[in-house]
């Protein structure tokens, strides 16, 4: 079972690496001049991704959310004070932006990993 | 083109970085990362979010008395003041003391830096360092170890600010509001500290760290300095100061910044009027090296890291190599301060096998490092024995 999770983590990294290398090439080729530090994350696919993507990234990126492991009550309290603050959430929506985060952002899932800033570290190469 | 050409240099370099990394430490390195954010200034630490900005400090980097500031963590509640941008020459920066106060003030960046300059080594550590270690979790900035570096920090004393005002006798709790900007309707990042604490000649408004002015990150060009409390007292981007009578009453007051009164069990929840403020911080110690997951050759190995209390010294750190059967007494670094950290180091003489390593530090007020961590529904001051497992081949 742990071996398993292990190596799902291992191809979900493999495959976030291809993704970021890949929007990275995408983005040094076709974004303007200036050094951009637009570096977020997005929230993952499903029913309630869009409509998560426009009540919770206006204040706050997705790593925020990517980083919780929490139960379905944590979640609702969480939603809660979130709209309380500002979030626009549909009142039809509520439930099921609750489910959504319940389901991919559990205690179960694994470990979120995060990155690092660049810097002088680069020059370890030397 | 060029700065593009840099970006894709910078990130070549990081790839490349990862691979050398091995040969340069003898210590294991975390998962190599599957990207790298470029952020001036700050140096290889671990993204707990980049908008608003949160790093974490990796703890392989408490190897010195003091955090290069490129290296010390970053906690913001709220977007950075978007006015400020490291030059005064054109800007309308002040900071107003009013309130329970004789004569309410307003002062210039320059009139401020005339006031008599004080410095305080301190260590400062975000209330939520080491939120993601308990169990159950709780929601918050999913901190590891990381959220706590030591710095140098200079200004002119609190109490010269405020005795400038004059403060009345009714003046019980000192307000800080910074110029961190607001999103949606978010209560705004405002708390208070009792005005016996906001007159203690360690207490600064610190313009200076590690003897350069502070970052934007770090609360340019001005922020409180509350020297073994809480992280969250000492308010950056400081612009208001407010004596007022009783505590200040908002969002960062209560509930959040509580611990409560009486230890409960994991995963319950605790009343607000069971609740106090956080204050001070507590005994703890991180073990910097080696590192969790580290393959090490038998041999001479260093367990080191760093210590600290808060208000409190530490009196002793101890290691163990045994998971907990045996202690021995790490030696303590020479650099010490009020409020600082100490470094300490434990030599080792391992043999192959696998292990857990512990340190538990002892403060002046006889406190030791809990087994277990205190759960609280929002995981503050986790300070659990610290524990790293290694392999020795």
């Amino acid at each position: 079972m742990s071996h398993e999770r292990k190596s799902n983590s291992k191809r979900a990294r493999a495959y976030c690496f291809s993704v970021t290398t890949l929007a990275v090439i995408i983005w040094a080729v076709s974004a303007p001049s200036e050094l951009s530090q637009k570096a977020v994350a997005d929230l993952p696919a499903g029913p309630m991704q869009a409509k998560a993507t426009t009540a919770c990234l206006e204040c706050h990126e997705a790593r925020i959310i990517l980083q919780q492991r929490l139960s379905k009550a944590a979640w609702t309290k969480e939603v809660d004070k979130m709209v309380k603050w500002g979030a626009v959430v549909d009142a039809n929506d509520r439930d099921a932006l609750i489910d959504y985060l319940s389901l991919n952002f559990s205690p179960d899932q694994p470990e979120y990993a995060p990155p690092r800033t660049s810097g002088e570290r680069t020059s370890w190469k030397k | 083109m060029r700065s593009r050409r840099n970006f894709l240099k910078q990130m070549s370099g990081a790839a490349l970085a990862i691979g050398a990394a091995p040969s340069v430490f003898t210590w294991a390195l975390p998962q190599p990362q599957s990207d790298s954010i470029d952020m001036p200034g700050e140096d290889g630490l671990i993204v707990r979010s980049f908008r608003f900005v949160d790093l974490e400090t990796p703890v392989e980097y408490f190897n010195t008395w003091l955090t290069p500031v490129s290296h010390f963590f970053v906690r913001n509640h709220m977007h950075e003041p978007s006015e400020l941008n490291g030059n005064l020459a054109n800007n309308d920066w002040r900071l107003t003391v009013d309130g329970e106060v004789d004569k309410p003030l307003t002062l210039t960046f320059s009139e401020l830096s005339k006031l008599e300059t004080h410095t305080v080594v301190n260590t400062l550590e975000c209330a939520g360092n080491g939120r993601s270690l308990h169990r159950p979790q709780v929601p918050g900035i999913q901190w590891g170890k990381g959220a706590v570096g030591t710095a140098r920090f200079s200004g002119p004393r609190l109490q010269d600010v405020l005795q400038r005002a004059g403060i009345k006798p009714t003046g019980k709790h000192v307000m800080f509001r910074g110029l961190d900007e607001v999103p949606g309707k978010v209560p705004p990042f405002i708390r208070s500290i009792p005005i016996e604490k906001a007159l203690d000649s360690d207490t600064l408004v610190a313009t200076h760290m590690n003897g350069a002015p502070l970052t934007k990150h770090h609360g340019f060009p001005a922020r409180a300095l509350v020297p073994g409390w809480i992280g969250a007292a000492s308010c950056k981007w400081l612009t208001k100061i407010k004596i007022l009578d009783s505590e200040f009453v908002g969002n960062f007051m209560s509930p959040g910044y509580r611990f409560p009164n009486q230890p409960g069990k994991p995963g319950e929840a605790v009343k607000p009027e069971d609740t106090h403020p956080l204050t001070v911080l507590n005994v703890k110690s991180v073990i910097s090296g080696p590192l969790d997951g580290a393959s090490l050759k038998a041999g001479k190995v260093a367990v080191q890291g760093a210590a600290w209390a808060g208000e409190s010294n530490i009196v002793q750190v101890e290691v163990s190599t045994d998971g907990g059967l045996r202690w021995n007494r790490a030696s303590l670094g020479r650099d010490q301060a009020r409020y600082a950290w100490r470094l300490w180091a434990y030599e080792w003489k391992a043999s192959s096998g696998d292990y857990i390593i512990l340190s538990r530090a002892t403060d002046s007020e006889g406190r030791t490092q809990p087994a277990n961590p205190l759960w609280n529904p929002s995981g503050y001051l986790y300070n659990a024995v610290d524990q790293v497992k290694i392999h020795v081949a």
